[in-house]
């Protein structure tokens, strides 16, 4: 192999394995009344941010998680930071056109919230069990 | 903390700043007054920042959301006093905070009030004033209806000029939104509609339109500098049209905006002075007052970078009754803009410069060139102790001091011996939200 196809392998490799990681690492779950099966990344950002409140015809209430890896991973889909993101909701509720969303501390209790609560939207790490509520593919 | 700091263990920190100050009894007086007060106060921001977290209850089985943010300043200056205070001798007369509740009533329902309070040297004087409070029904994404007390959106920062925690800045950019005449444009009641359209390649636009009564604040600098001129206010009233649109610009982290906002004013009063006898009534009407708006913001990674250009055209028709309806047409109009940069530079700092620019069109005093500008150089850091609690220091700049007419932080009052042409001032703000 020359050195040119090394190095776009190379460059190819460095571009799937953190897609893949980032894949992995959260999954996106929602209640069983939100009617969506499927979210694009873009619609997922905008009802994060608070500029889209419904999915498929259905209301949705996100929720967050207060950190850990599909946290961490969850901000990436954002394009933003942990401070950035809690100014932008500050920025939201100090000017009056929103509301913090609701943040919980683990896997297991956004796993929970989302399950009993109808329209909330939320993500946990890739492996985490979340019964009662649906799984929305990211497209 | 604040029953250890006597007035002259105080003034004998104060003398090691500045030995050769010679208002001993100003100085003591204002220590003794004021400055225990804002100790506490500062005191009380550093407890709460450690103790208190965003409150959630229920009402009829919604949940209410309450935040709230309390902010303590200090500004020292060389020469100049600015904003009303003190600054020259060093002044913490500077405190603001607001109490924020919002809730959904049903899935598209959704009602929002903040009370704000402040001083800032004889700004205010911590009157409670609300700041918002209204309905907001939202359709669809793109179209939505708010009713009620509605702050205005008009460029990056009007709707959180309040809210310093949000910005890297102690003081946003004066030329553009000068602190001490915050409430002639903060927000109007009326009605607003709003949304969100995608533009799918080409990024997402957000616009807002809005009606209504604009506000007024008969403890703010509007209101301090028309006394100060001989020309007290006893009434004002106005109307408000606007509009605001932000497009999201398919290049990641790039925001581009345009606002325009159209006021009227009806101000009665009477002279105190210049030119006609005291108690003489007078009406000033808008002819016109709008204000034309472009902006941007670039966020990439740690960086952000922001500009914001302000044109004022803006007029009154000052009419006389009793002196045979004579109509004096002043100009106000003005230009004001900044630059900003700023860097996430650690976890927890953050550091900014900006410079920020003031024109006015047409000064009192042509032959003093100080009186036709402000020009700001600013840089700052800003320290994240906790999610709840920041500490920023600043210095500031300036050349010019504004016209007699145009206020932007310099009064007559505070400086009854003239303005010196340049002002250099640290201002530090400890701010606490939740």
């Amino acid at each position: 192999m020359k050195y040119t196809q090394w190095l776009l392998l190379a460059g190819a490799v460095m571009l799937i394995v953190p897609l893949s990681l980032r894949a992995a690492d959260m999954k996106v779950i929602a209640n069983p009344s939100v009617s969506a099966s499927a979210v694009s990344a873009d619609d997922l950002k905008d009802v994060f941010l608070e500029n889209k409140d419904s999915l498929g015809g259905s209301h949705v209430d996100p929720v967050l998680e207060k950190g850990g890896p599909a946290h961490e991973a969850f901000l990436k889909v954002l394009g933003k930071s942990d401070a950035a993101l809690q100014t932008y909701y500050r920025s939201l509720v100090f000017s009056g056109k929103g509301s913090m969303p609701k943040a919980l501390a683990s896997d297991a209790e956004v796993a929970a919230w989302v399950a009993k609560t109808k329209g909330a939207v939320g993500y946990v790490s890739g492996d985490a069990s979340a019964p009662g509520t649906k799984v929305l593919e990211v497209k | 903390m604040g029953a250890k700091v006597s007035g002259t263990t105080v003034w004998q920190l104060r003398s090691a700043v500045r030995p050769d100050h010679p208002h001993t009894e100003i100085i003591e007086e204002f220590f003794m007054k004021g400055f225990r007060t804002h100790l506490i106060l500062a005191a009380l921001v550093c407890t709460a920042s450690l103790t208190a977290r965003a409150q959630e209850f229920r009402v009829f089985n919604r949940s209410v959301q309450v935040h709230g943010s309390l902010s303590q300043g200090f500004a020292y200056s060389n020469d100049n006093n600015f904003l009303t205070m003190k600054t020259s001798d060093g002044s913490p007369a500077f405190t603001d905070g607001a109490l924020n509740l919002s809730t959904s009533i049903t899935d598209k329902f959704h009602v929002a009030a903040q009370a704000y309070d402040r001083k800032v040297g004889q700004l205010d004087d911590f009157r409670p004033q609300l700041d918002f409070a209204y309905g907001d029904y939202r359709f669809v994404s793109w179209f939505g209806v708010r009713a009620g007390q509605v702050k205005t959106p008009l460029g990056l920062y009007n709707d959180t000029q309040d809210a310093d925690f949000l910005h890297t800045w102690a003081l946003l950019p004066q030329g553009v939104y000068p602190l001490d005449l915050r409430s002639t444009m903060l927000s109007h009641t009326g009605v607003d509609i709003y949304g969100r359209i995608p533009l799918k390649k080409a990024g997402k636009l957000a616009y807002a339109a809005y009606a209504g009564e604009r506000s007024f604040d008969n403890r703010g600098g509007y209101y301090i500098f028309s006394s100060d001129l001989g020309m007290p206010i006893t009434s004002a009233s106005g109307r408000v049209t606007g509009w605001d649109l932000r497009w999201t610009t398919p290049l990641k982290g790039l925001t581009l905006g345009s606002s325009w906002i159209d006021m009227t004013q009806n101000r009665d009063g009477s002279y105190s002075q210049a030119m006609f006898p005291p108690h003489t009534a007078y009406k000033a009407t808008s002819a016109p007052e709008r204000t034309t708006v472009g902006y941007g913001d670039f966020q990439r990674g740690k960086w952000d970078f922001a500009g914001e250009y302000r044109a004022e055209d803006y007029w009154l028709s000052i009419l006389t009754p009793s002196f045979g309806n004579s109509v004096f047409l002043w100009n106000g109009s003005n230009e004001s803009w900044f630059l900003a940069g700023s860097v996430h530079a650690m976890k927890r700092l953050s550091l900014g410069v900006y410079h920020s620019n003031f024109h006015v069109d047409v000064p009192a005093d042509p032959a003093n060139k100080a009186t036709n500008h402000i020009y700001d150089e600013v840089a700052t850091a800003r320290l994240d102790l906790n999610r709840f609690w920041t500490v920023k220091a600043e210095e500031h700049f300036m050349d010019g001091y504004g016209d007699l007419y145009s206020a932007h932080g310099f009064y007559e009052r505070s400086n009854p011996n003239g303005f010196k042409p340049r002002t250099d001032m640290l201002m530090l703000r400890t701010s606490f939200f939740f």
